[in-house]
């Protein structure tokens, strides 16, 4: 049996941003969907904003915010109606109101009405940062939220992550892009074959040294 | 309580919404299901056979046949983007995603077969007004154990690469009580009995119903843990 996951162990306060790197592979993913109760381990625990989400707890998905490498957005419908629609599953006040302004705080106003299925990868990125902030979720997991966008939308999306990095919002991303981690996380961790190889606070890692010890334990 | 039904209507909502603006399910369901009606009007000699007894099979075939293209469709759209993923990320219960989409499977293979219905009385010139009402219930309770059990195993197969394939081979067997009941209900139904004089068919079908829905709401939860 292959262990996508071995005895990774770690915890964050309220209000940590933590970055793990690691190749394709790693298991990065995997703990992402652990830790958002998608995927059940098969030992081990699991703590997040206090819910146990080894056990599909419905209170933990209320609290936690996902954006993976699908957009989870309905194709022929608009911004709108797909951001009222999931604002309706959280059972949120005034559906409507809070997706207008989930929809203005992305900067997509001018396209609101039109087909999701039209959008760039950048602006789908954003409208699946709407999604998943919709409901102001206490932590925020973002896997690899960087892939395929240019170095133009890569870098809108770097001012809205530092937007929702605020208060006590905890934030945990998985990237290959080093520097980008680097630049905005105050806790860094490696993974490799399951495992963190690495983690530290973000004061005791210098750039360039770090780069070359993530391309050496990447073989 | 108002949660879970406000999360219900939400689905068949952006179900109904999804559909009005591709219009891809309803019409390849309605354009297969009266293909398979003309089949059977041209390859059947309807001045042999009592269109009372033949009849009500070839319906229910094409009820059941589009109705599965249906089904495998409605799961796709969740299946895309990652859909599922995002709607699993909600605080849903998941037997409110259950229903909300078999109510929505339910309320298009309805609309469907209101339209079929007339193109069916014209082609086998039957009087369908002669008993409308238990004709109406008999379409809608096998109509509601179908939509049951395909909208679990549509997303059992949703799973599947060969999901395609799947849904028919897993749901065509399971489904035998529920036609053979809907069948032969249609049929007396035709011939002008009154459903209390067919009690023992009507019960077997309800009785399926309430055990495919029961065993959909006990299995939902597993069938989709990825």
């Amino acid at each position: 049996m292959l262990r996508a996951l071995d005895g990774v162990s770690f915890d964050l306060s309220p209000g940590a941003f933590l970055t793990i790197f690691g190749a394709n592979g790693a298991g990065k993913t995997t703990l992402l969907n652990i830790l958002s109760g998608l995927t059940r381990p098969t030992s081990g625990t699991a703590i997040v904003a206090g819910h146990d989400a080894t056990r599909g707890d419905p209170h933990l998905m209320k609290k936690i915010g996902v954006i993976s490498h699908a957009s989870c957005l309905y194709a022929d419908l608009s911004p709108l109606e797909n951001l009222v629609f999931y604002a309706r599953m959280y059972g949120l006040e005034d559906p409507e109101d809070t997706a207008v302004k989930a929809i203005e705080r992305v900067g997509l106003k001018a396209r609101i009405h039109d087909r999701v299925r039209t959008f760039s990868r950048g602006m789908l990125q954003r409208l699946s940062i709407a999604r998943a902030t919709l409901h102001d979720p206490e932590v925020l997991f973002l896997d690899e939220p960087f892939t395929g966008l240019d170095p133009r939308a890569s870098s809108q999306l770097k001012e809205y992550l530092r937007a929702l990095h605020t208060g006590h919002r905890t934030i945990l991303m998985t990237t290959h892009d080093i520097s980008c981690g680097l630049e905005m996380s105050d806790r860094v961790a490696v993974q490799v074959k399951g495992r963190f190889a690495f983690l530290e606070h973000i004061d005791n890692v210098e750039k360039n040294g770090f780069e070359k010890m993530y391309l050496e334990m990447m073989g | 309580m108002r949660q879970y039904l406000n999360q219900v209507t939400a689905i068949i909502w952006k179900d109904f919404a999804v559909e009005l603006k591709t219009r891809e399910l309803f019409s390849t369901m309605f354009v297969f299901a009266v293909l398979v009606i003309l089949i059977f009007v041209f390859t059947v000699d309807l001045s042999i056979v009592n269109v009372n007894e033949v009849g009500p099979g070839i319906l229910w075939v094409a009820f059941l046949f589009s109705g599965t293209i249906g089904l495998n469709r409605s799961f796709m759209l969740e299946k895309e983007n990652g859909c599922l993923q995002g709607l699993m990320l909600t605080p849903i219960d998941r037997t409110a995603l259950y229903f909300g989409k078999m109510l929505s499977n339910l309320a298009f293979l309805l609309i469907m077969e209101a339209l079929l219905l007339p193109l069916f009385m014209v082609f086998f010139n039957v009087d369908l007004f002669r008993n409308l009402g238990s004709l109406l219930l008999v379409i809608l309770i096998g109509t509601v154990g179908f939509c049951a059990l395909g909208t679990l195993l549509s997303s059992l197969a949703g799973h599947l690469k060969t999901r395609d394939i799947m849904l028919p081979i897993l749901l065509y067997p399971l489904i035998v009580p529920i036609a053979i009941g809907a069948v032969r209900m249609t049929s007396k139904v035709l011939m002008g009995e009154p459903l209390s004089e067919m009690w023992n068919w009507v019960g077997l079908t309800l009785s399926f119903d309430i055990i495919y829905i029961g065993v959909s709401i006990m299995t939902i939860d597993h069938v989709l843990e990825e």
